[in-house]
């Protein structure tokens, strides 16, 4: 026992945090980076053998519906469900009342007070975090009752049985109105509808902004709106819920599942490992299903369980099209900008005030901050509360902060009569400090020192062939009559600097491996990725290495990209154990390689090999073999087996300078429009995404998510609009009809350029890249309209209505 | 009166019958050779090849009859109301949307889903996969479906042909532009199978 570790504990930590730039690999990439590597996901998915949390089905299973509140603001007197429990088929009703959830709140004590906090999310916020309510405060909220049913039809048919006598409230749906002085005030115990931010992001000052104005040549003042559109994702949330005595099974769409669990625990006293959660495939989730202490999850699966309990029968609650508007749209801003800036295009400094319906995202300032060399920066953000859903994340909180960057800069641009690209060139930098600061700090950090906006300016010019296209604005009619409108805009790439996760590398005894770790598949192809690169560390062919991401019974888990960060995070981790088992390999294999050491053996197509000399060389499944996890001992000599198991702390949230690790790598979007200035119609026609990756693992997957962005965030910005009526707070077009998402015939050519200068923080320099295109897309379209007629519409979505406006035609 | 209380007609000429039984025994004596009669509410089916003959609820959707009674998950619910494709299922050589087609009134239908076109080894399964047309994979059974309908009644469709005939199935994560290049890949396979035999 002599040599037993001291800090055990410390040990891991330390062996797991990620230190700036320490990890440079070592190997020749044989799948990294490679074309052509076969989708582990595909075949399923095509098939439709892929089984999804909605396909999911157990003997005796009953389908649950929870009553949604007709009104705005209302509150129930009285409810009789006599009618619904005579029902035929009706299996169990929870009541608002009953006193397994009456009054019950949200859980949201996973992650302590920051911004994965329930207390921080919409729904938290406000007096929702009621999960069965009995006071709505927005149409369409969860009231009065959940029934389980033999059928789906008969648990609707239950809740329209069901008699409730409602007192209507007033309400209040526009967040500047909500703000004013006489204006109805929601919460009756609240002095007005101000929601105070808890993480103190309501005011941000840098610098001193009236200096900045000072020394400007120009300044600009202008107001933009944006209003709420939804991730609208394919799978309609659903929760699966089964007891059988004290143990709970729950079957769950959602992106952490372990964070689910543990709510659930303190929640509902239930021990957690009594609890076995599964996360099948996830018909996408775009940071939607990331929040576990939301409605929508940590309230329906509440809901589920309870009834299931109640019913004693496996229960799953079913929420439709309809009820997935409510909750989780973005979130709703009016900005109000003023900027001062230099002739030559330098920015001397930005003041803004962003007023939020229900919930902010971010600020909207911190693009400007983390991006650019401005020095004077100051930010008001108020968030009012109104009579709407709460809002949250739609795939990334970052839309604020793209939104005013963009909306600042090309205005900036258009004022001075400046190509944006140079514009941006001059800016860029990171917290007040210019580019020299970057090269110094790339130079000290082992990064190579490129100027990464300008490789992707450079390469997105040349693919939109800018330099002849662009033009002033209001300058180019086409031969169809319509007007030409080029614009552009840049940001850093902001997927790379956090997260944790664990998992378990397992090399079987045929020399086959295994990923072992819970995790959400949310459609960006990580398990591919994953398989990549535990197949280049320990030398065999990526049709070797599967995962085993389902079941949640085993201790390790993978991070999806919450907090913004998947691969980058999960990357460090599968390599970090592929690592360990090709060290316990190696160590294995000396027993067959008389006289050498571990250095001396490296690993390649399924050999292990003498580095000096190849010819002497073990297959690796005849090493493996030796390495059982269970045998009978009855002549066999076994060895223990060849598993690694790693945890990465990647690390959190923070600005450059707080974190020691400012975002090198850039990003640079370019849109063409035609705009039909009789019709109001804005055609896109074309865009081009210039993303530096730092180093690309999966080339078609990081395109996948720059076109797959492209025309989410074109939709954000012509056709998806979520309207509510302003005489009764009813939300109008709930559903996929009338909510317009683009199909193959709205979709513009979307050019995408993949740029490498391994400046990322991730694995082998990487940066994630999938939330950035949908977040930065939306926006551009208000400088390609201007730049096409001549006129600011900074009114989002820019709709046709909106536009002949702006030409003072209606 | 009578045509109030006679509940059975047969099928094949028209007499009417006050019990199921006796339109069965009619049937199978006047009409030898052709399918006997159902009692109500049974439907006879052809999926994927395989015979079934089902007892429905008259609400029931095809959808839920396919996916939920039989087991079958391709067809997917997404929109919930014939909005988005993801439901598709080709029956009769046609592309139908199974959220929105009644399970009682597809009698004698033949149906093809995802399931069955993958394991029928159709060139589009592997096509799709190799062009990365899924992302999280929930629309794409509903897209194979539409695709194999297409190249049924159109082994060489154009590009504008293909997305004519995807344009109503939604894909959230955009997988748009590769769809194309996976139907034209599976059409030219098809096409040199064919050339060759």
């Amino acid at each position: 026992m002599g040599n037993l570790r001291i800090r055990p504990y410390e040990d891991l930590k330390e062996e797991g945090m990620y230190n700036v730039n320490a990890d440079i690999p070592e190997i020749t990439y044989h799948h990294i980076g490679k074309r052509g590597v076969r989708r582990i996901d595909g075949y399923a998915k095509a098939s439709g053998k892929a089984v999804y949390t909605r396909d999911v089905q157990v003997p005796g299973m009953l389908y649950a519906k929870v009553m949604r509140s007709p009104y705005a603001h209302a509150r129930i007197l009285s409810m009789d469900t006599s009618k619904a429990e005579s029902l035929p088929g009706v299996r169990a009703i929870l009541r608002y009342d009953d006193p397994e959830i009456g009054g019950r709140t949200l859980n949201g004590s996973v992650g302590g007070p920051d911004r994965m906090a329930g207390q921080f999310s919409g729904f938290a916020l406000k007096p929702e975090s009621v999960i069965l309510a009995q006071e709505p405060w927005f149409e369409g909220q969860a009231v009065g009752a959940v029934v389980a049913a033999d059928t789906e039809e008969i648990a609707k048919e239950a809740l329209r049985l069901i008699d409730v006598e409602w007192e209507q409230l007033p309400f209040v749906l526009d967040q500047e109105e909500a703000l004013r002085a006489d204006a109805y005030v929601l919460r009756p115990e609240a002095e007005s509808n101000r929601i105070i931010d808890i993480a103190e992001r309501d005011f941000f000052e840098l610098g001193d902004v009236e200096r900045g104005f000072r020394e400007a040549d120009k300044v600009i003042e202008f107001k933009a709106r944006r209003d709420a559109h939804l991730w609208a994702g394919a799978e309609m949330p659903s929760a699966l819920a089964r007891w059988t005595e004290d143990r709970l099974e729950l079957w769950n769409h959602v992106q952490q599942p372990y964070a689910v669990k543990l709510l659930l625990s303190e929640q509902l006293d239930i021990p957690m490992n009594q609890i076995t959660m599964y996360s099948p495939y996830q018909g996408s989730s775009f940071g939607e299903r990331g929040n576990p202490a939301d409605f929508s999850i940590n309230g329906m699966n509440v809901l589920a369980v309870l009834t299931a309990k109640k019913a004693q029968r496996p229960v799953k609650l079913l929420f439709d099209r309809a009820e997935k508007f409510y909750g989780e749209s973005g979130d709703m801003m009016v900005s109000y900008f003023k900027v001062g800036a230099k002739e030559d295009g330098t920015i001397t400094a930005v003041d803004m005030k962003n007023i939020f319906a229900v919930f902010q995202c971010t600020p909207g300032i911190e693009h400007l901050l983390e991006n650019t060399r401005i020095p004077n920066l100051r930010c008001d953000a108020v968030t009012a509360d109104v009579s709407k859903a709460p809002a949250w994340w739609d795939r990334c909180e970052q839309l604020p902060n793209t939104f005013c960057l963009t909306l600042v800069f090309d205005h900036v641009a258009a004022e001075l009569g400046l190509d944006p690209t140079l514009v941006a060139l001059k800016n860029d930098g990171c917290e007040g400090h210019d580019m020299a600061w970057l090269s110094k700090y790339k130079n000290e950090h082992g990064f190579p020192d490129k100027d990464s906006l300008k490789e992707c300016i450079d390469a997105g010019k040349k693919a939109i062939d800018w330099d002849s296209k662009w033009h002033p604005p209001g300058a180019e009619k086409l031969p169809n009559g319509k007007m030409h409108g080029m614009a552009f805009t840049w940001d850093h790439e902001w997927d790379d600097v956090r997260g944790t996760g664990s998992a378990a590398v397992w090399m079987e005894n045929d020399g086959t491996v295994s990923i072992v770790a819970q995790h959400s598949d949310l459609g960006v192809n990580p398990w591919t990725t994953y398989c990549q690169i535990v197949a280049d560390e320990l030398g065999v062919p990526v049709e070797d290495v599967t995962i085993k991401p389902f079941d949640g019974d085993h201790i390790f888990s993978l991070m999806s990209p919450d907090g913004s960060c998947n691969l980058c995070s999960n990357g460090f981790i599968v390599r970090k154990a592929a690592c360990k088992a090709r060290a316990i390999l190696l160590d294995l294999a000396l027993n067959s390689f008389e006289g050498l050491k571990v250095g001396d053996l490296d690993l390649k197509d399924r050999f292990i090999f003498e580095k000096k000399n190849p010819e002497n060389r073990k297959a690796i499944k005849d090493i493996a073999v030796l390495a059982m996890p269970m045998h009978n001992a009855v002549g066999t000599w076994t060895e223990p087996p060849i598993v690694g198991w790693a945890w990465h702390q990647h690390g959190i949230w923070g600005d450059a300078i707080e974190t020691g690790r400012p975002r090198l790598c850039r990003q640079a979007h370019f849109m063409q429009v035609e705009v039909d200035t009789e019709t109001g119609v804005v055609e896109v026609t074309k865009v081009v995404n210039a993303n530096d990756v730092g180093k690309a693992i999966s080339p078609e997957t990081i395109e996948g998510q720059m076109y797959g962005g492209t025309y989410m965030g074109v939709g954000r910005a012509l056709t998806e609009e979520m309207v509510w009526d302003p005489k009764t707070g009813v939300l109008l077009n709930r559903n996929l009809i009338d909510y317009k998402c683009a199909t193959i015939l709205d979709c513009p050519e979307a050019d995408t350029v993949i740029v490498e200068t391994q400046m990322g923080h991730g694995p082998y320099g990487t940066v994630g890249v999938a939330e950035d295109i949908a977040t930065m897309i939306p926006a551009l379209l208000g400088p390609a309209v201007y730049n096409a007629i001549g006129v600011w519409v900074d009114d989002f979505p820019i709709t046709p209505q909106k536009v002949l406006k702006a030409l003072g035609k209606l | 009166m009578e045509e109030q209380t006679s509940k059975y007609l047969c099928p094949y000429c028209s007499t009417k019958f006050e019990a199921f039984e006796d339109l069965k025994n009619h049937a199978l004596a006047a009409h030898a050779g052709e399918p006997a009669p159902l009692p109500e509410g049974m439907i006879r089916l052809t999926i994927n090849g395989g015979e079934y003959q089902i007892q429905v609820q008259p609400e029931w959707t095809l959808n839920y009859l396919i996916h939920d009674k039989l087991g079958l998950t391709s067809p997917k619910m997404f929109c919930d109301r014939g909005a988005c494709g993801s439901c598709t299922v080709i029956m009769n050589g046609r592309p139908i949307l199974s959220c929105m087609t009644l399970a009682i009134e597809c009698d004698g239908n033949i149906i093809e889903t995802a399931e069955g076109i993958a394991d029928a080894g159709h060139p589009l399964v592997e096509t799709y996969v190799k062009h990365h047309c899924m992302q999280c994979g929930y629309c794409t059974p509903g897209f194979i479906t539409t695709a194999k309908a297409l190249l049924d009644r159109n082994p060489d469709p154009k590009e504008e042909e293909i997305r004519e005939a995807l344009g109503g199935n939604l894909c959230r994560c955009g997988t748009y532009p590769q769809h194309p290049k996976a139907i034209l890949e599976a059409a030219e396979i098809l096409g040199n199978s064919e050339g060759g035999e």
